[in-house]
Order: C-alpha cells, then structure tokens, then sequence
C-alpha cells in the first residue's frame, strides 16, 4: 500500500515537471523555427515591396503596399532567368546521372568481380575524401583551359564527377546484396554486363535514388567553381546568374530579393516532393565520418 | 526473345574465353567497369593534385606557361613571410572556431528536441532543414541585405553596432558566422536527429526507474550512444568550414581591411584576380597540407574510439 502510494506521488511530480518541461519545449522549438523563418519572410516581403516605399527607409515587418510587378518582370518580361535555369537544371541533370553511373560501375566492379588491385584502387579513391575539390582549383582552371572547356557546361561537370563519396556508399551497398542471386544468374550464362544492370542496379534504387539526389542538390548550388570557368551572361548558372543581378540592381532590394526567390524556388519544390528521401540521404552520409 | 539472347551471349562468351584465361577475363572486365570513373579521377584530380605541385616550384606564366621558371622552394618561403597569407589563415581559424561550435551546438538542440513527440514536427523539421537547398548566393545577400540599413538585423541590433556590423572590424566575422550556422545547422540536424533515434528507448526507461534526471540520462546515455554521429559532425563541418568562399565574397568582400578575406578567398584572388598562379598553387598545396592534417588528427581520434 504505501509503497504504492510512493509510487503513485512520484508520478504525479513528473506530470508536473513534464507539463513545465513541454511548454519550454514547444517555446524553444517554435521560437527557434520562427527564427529561422525570418531570412525568408524578408526575401519574400522585400521583392513584393514597391520601390517607392523601399527608398523611404525604415523598418516594417509587413508592406504597407505590395506589389507583384518584379515578379511579373522576370517571370514574363525578361526571361534571363528561365536561361539560368535551364543551364543549372542541364548540369545538374548530367552531374547526377555521370556520377551514379561511373560510380556504380566501379563500385560493381570492386564488390562483385575478382581481380588483383581492386582493394589498392579502393583504398586510393577513399584517401582522396581528405582532397577537397577547392584546394585544387588553381591547375585545374589550367587544365579546363588547356582543354578549351572554359565557357562550357563541361568545365562543371567533369571536374567534380568523381568523387569518393558514391563510390564508397555503393560499395557498401552493393557489398550486402547477398551472392546467391549472382551465382544463380552466372550458371544461366548471364554476362557480367546484364548483372550489373539487371540484378544490381534494380535492386540498389534506394540508395541510387539518395545519392542521386544528393549529388543533384550539391551541382545545382555549386558556385566558386562556376563563377571562375563561366564567363558569358548565357551560360551563367543561377547561383552566379543572381550575383550579376544585384550588382546591377544594388539600389533595389525588391529587384534583388525576387531573383533570389525564384532562384530558390526550384529546389524547394525538389524538397516538397522528396523531403524524406532528402533528409535520409544527408543521414546516409554520417557512416562516411 | 530471352533465349535468342542468352544464346547469343552464351556464343561470345565462348569465342571470349578462348582467347583469355579466366584471371585474364576477370582483371579485363573488372577494369572496364571501372575505367570511366578511373579516367575521370585521374584526369580531374590526381593529375590537377600533380600539377598543381609542380606549379607551385615555378613562377608560372598563366598565357604563355613555357616561359614559367624552376623557382624551387621561393613560393613556400614567400608564403611565410606574407602578412596576407597569415591574416586569411586566422581569419579562416577565426571563423572556423566560432562556426562549428555554434553547428554543434544548435543541430543538437534542434535533434534531441525534435526527437520528442511535438504537434508539428514534421513543419519544424521543414524549416530547420530547409536551408540546407539554397545556394550560398542566397544566403549570402538575403543575409547582407539583413544586415544593411534598414534589415531586420540592424534594426533590432543596431545598438550593438555603429553603422552596419558588415562593415565593422568587430562584427563582420560573426555576422558571417550566423549566416553560416543558419544555412548548415540542418544538415547537421538530420544526421543527429537519425543517431539519437537509434539510441534505444528501454535505456531511458531503466535510467527513469533508477530516478535518474535528465541532465544524467543525458550524460550517460544519449552522449555516449551519439558520439559517432557528433564526431562526424565536427570533422565534416570543420573541412567543409574550413574552405569557406561564399559568403565573405558575397558579403564583405573580404573586407574590412581584409578582416573577414579566408584562405580560399585569398586562393580565389590569387589564381583569377592578380594571376599569380604558381605563388597560387603554394597557397592552395599548404591549405591542403593543413586538411590532410585534420583527417589525419581526426582519423587517430576515430580510430583510437573504435578500438
């Protein structure tokens, strides 16, 4: 009995701790999420200000007046960033699908066929995780130029196409796809060609789909690079497109802040539609630590 | 259909082995599956890593590179005496002293809060993530513009600064560093979030029938079982950190007076601005000696934890 109601007390002390503890919580979570949310509002708030108000000064968290104008501009009337757009999206599309098929093939190759060096190449490719890309950019803006890539979408796809990342989630991946299914397919004479790509890659579309994206996001947002190999207003990526507009506009934040809206839109929507896979495949990562 | 094909295959597959022993089939196929990406590697960035080496013992002529001179170890000396290389090597230091705290700190607030049953979490973990998918240019101008005459940072914390912070021996860096933590903090998040949803539950239970506090279950069972996570959150943030560029270019142009200029920045102006490439490539090879450093330090570490 007694120790019943000892046990019946102590619960009641932690509902009432918790109760404490999970208003604090909702605070500190939600408060930190407005938090976040601010950088947005202004972008969003900033390009439907009208210019009148902007060159007023001063400090308002709603427009006393807004306009759609700039939005109308550069979705209708100038169509520069549609280009910009287009020129990203063609990258990236080509990063992404040159990394996962390289990847895979060597990854295959180092998991599922026997030759001698495979673990040495492996060992290589992993020890190049400590090279980050920038370090190198000085002979690599060389080679690009002694290639005569400069100006081409090339010059940012090849450069950064291989890297260890893919080739080390695959090969744990594809290190974990039980034998038998291979040694079934080798005795009806398959090739290792039609494994590779009709029982491998089939059954890896998880984690083809989380680098994948991963690797699309990472192009699409590229900037040191592009802004050295590209120098034609055409061929400008958004990141570098945008840089341009608010050098020309630096006395109009709404013009500004609209290009830097649209911009981001599409990734954003990217991350609508695949928010889960987005977040798993940043989560895949940390087993590279 | 299937069968045309398999005895195709069977037929070639035959001709094939005639010509190769089975070692000589297997070294064959296995390096045609992996040659596309050997070549890439090769050509983008063993060579680049070779070259760059050998640049950086020349005075090199970018227009004309025949003409560039054997100069030895003279670019590595120079380096040391040179003022602007010390200044952005302490900036970077600078920025990536106050940065990764700061992402470590505040991922893992929003993880272990997040982990806990809130209404709305998947909306919350929208918003904290969502940075993470903008290009730096964004972040980097929304933020300056922030910070100008007339942003919400200058209006509610302008009494800290005379002006604006960006242009503030003082606050330029900082203000670099929050934007910083804003666009990365969720990537960090999300690997958090995952590594402290894997900490069993029935651990905590037991620790609450012990009458153990938050503070000790935190201590003795979410540190320990999140230490892989949060390690490969230091040593990720501090080399991605440490080759920061964006956003002082597009924030304060490394200014002012070179206060916020980081080592790729100064890499960036050597290489596309005053054309020293071969003084150029020096600095890049020393930024990269400085990072196989890190690894190196932190694979002891990991290594020493694994064990």
């Amino acid at each position: 009995m007694s120790n019943a109601d000892a046990t019946q007390s102590v619960t009641e002390r932690l509902t009432d701790r918790d109760t404490l503890y999970r208003i604090g919580l909702y605070a500190v979570m939600y408060g930190l999420a407005v938090v976040f949310f601010v950088p947005y509002w202004r972008m969003f708030q900033l390009s439907v200000t009208p210019i009148a108000v902007l060159s007023q000064g001063g400090f308002n968290w709603i427009p006393p007046e807004i306009t759609f104008a700039v939005w109308q501009r550069y979705l209708i009337e100038e169509p520069i960033i549609y280009q910009w757009a287009f020129n990203t999206l063609t990258i990236a599309s080509i990063t992404t699908a040159i990394v996962l098929l390289v990847d895979s093939m060597i990854a295959f190759s180092i998991t599922r066929l026997e030759w001698p060096g495979r673990g040495l190449i492996l060992g290589i490719i992993m020890a190049s995780f400590m090279i980050p890309g920038y370090v190198n950019i000085i002979p690599l803006y060389t080679l690009i130029n002694d290639l005569g890539l400069m100006n081409s979408y090339w010059a940012i796809i090849l450069p950064f196409a291989a890297g260890p990342l893919g080739v080390f989630l695959l090969v744990q991946f594809f290190r974990d796809i039980p034998e038998e299914l291979e040694e079934a397919a080798r005795l009806d004479g398959f090739s290792s060609l039609r494994i590779y790509a009709r029982i491998i890659l089939p059954l890896s579309t998880p984690i083809l789909t989380a680098l994948g994206l991963f690797v699309f996001i990472w192009s699409w947002n590229q900037f040191l690079w592009p802004l050295i190999v590209l120098n034609d207003d055409a061929l400008y990526t958004l990141p570098v497109g945008v840089v341009t507009l608010r050098d020309v506009n630096a006395l109009a934040p709404n013009v500004i802040m609209t290009s830097l809206a649209l911009a981001s839109l599409p990734l954003f929507i990217v991350f609508l539609l695949f928010q889960d896979k987005l977040i798993s495949s940043v989560q895949m990562q940390a087993g590279t630590g | 259909m299937s069968n045309v094909e398999a005895t195709t295959d069977n037929r070639t597959a035959s001709r094939w082995e005639q010509l190769f022993d089975r070692s000589t089939r297997e070294l064959l196929v296995g390096l045609l599956f992996a040659a596309p990406y050997l070549v890439l590697f090769s050509v983008f960035l063993l060579y680049p890593l070779l070259k760059g080496l050998y640049m950086s013992l020349h005075e090199w002529n970018f227009l004309e590179p025949s003409k560039s001179t054997y100069v030895g170890l003279e670019n590595y000396a120079r380096l040391l005496e040179d003022p602007a290389f010390w200044n952005a090597l302490w900036n970077t230091l600078e920025f990536v002293g106050m940065t990764v705290p700061l992402i470590v700190g505040v991922s893992l607030v929003l993880a272990l809060g997040l982990n806990k049953e809130l209404k709305g979490s998947r909306l919350l973990q929208f918003v904290y993530f969502s940075p993470y998918v903008l290009t730096v240019s964004v972040v980097g101008i929304v933020w300056a513009q922030m910070f100008a005459q007339g942003g919400v940072g200058t209006q509610y914390f302008g009494w800290l600064f005379s002006g604006s912070p960006l242009n503030s021996k003082f606050w330029a860096m900082p203000v670099i560093v929050v934007t910083t933590v804003w666009w990365q903090a969720g990537f960090y998040f999300a690997v958090l979030l995952a590594a402290r949803q894997n900490v069993p539950e029935r651990l905590y239970e037991a620790a609450r029938l012990d009458g153990a506090g938050p503070w000790r279950m935190f201590r003795d069972i979410t540190l320990p079982h999140m230490k892989n996570a949060l390690l490969f959150v230091v040593i990720a943030s501090t080399i991605f950190q440490f080759q920061v560029f964006g956003q002082p270019y597009l924030m304060t142009k490394g200014g002012p007076v070179g206060n916020t200029e980081t080592l790729v920045y100064y890499l960036y102006e050597l290489g596309f601005q005053t054309r020293e490439l071969g003084f150029g490539a020096a600095v890049g090879y020393t930024l990269l000696l400085i990072l196989v450093g890190v690894s190196v330090l932190n694979y002891v570490l990991v290594g020493g934890n694994d064990e």
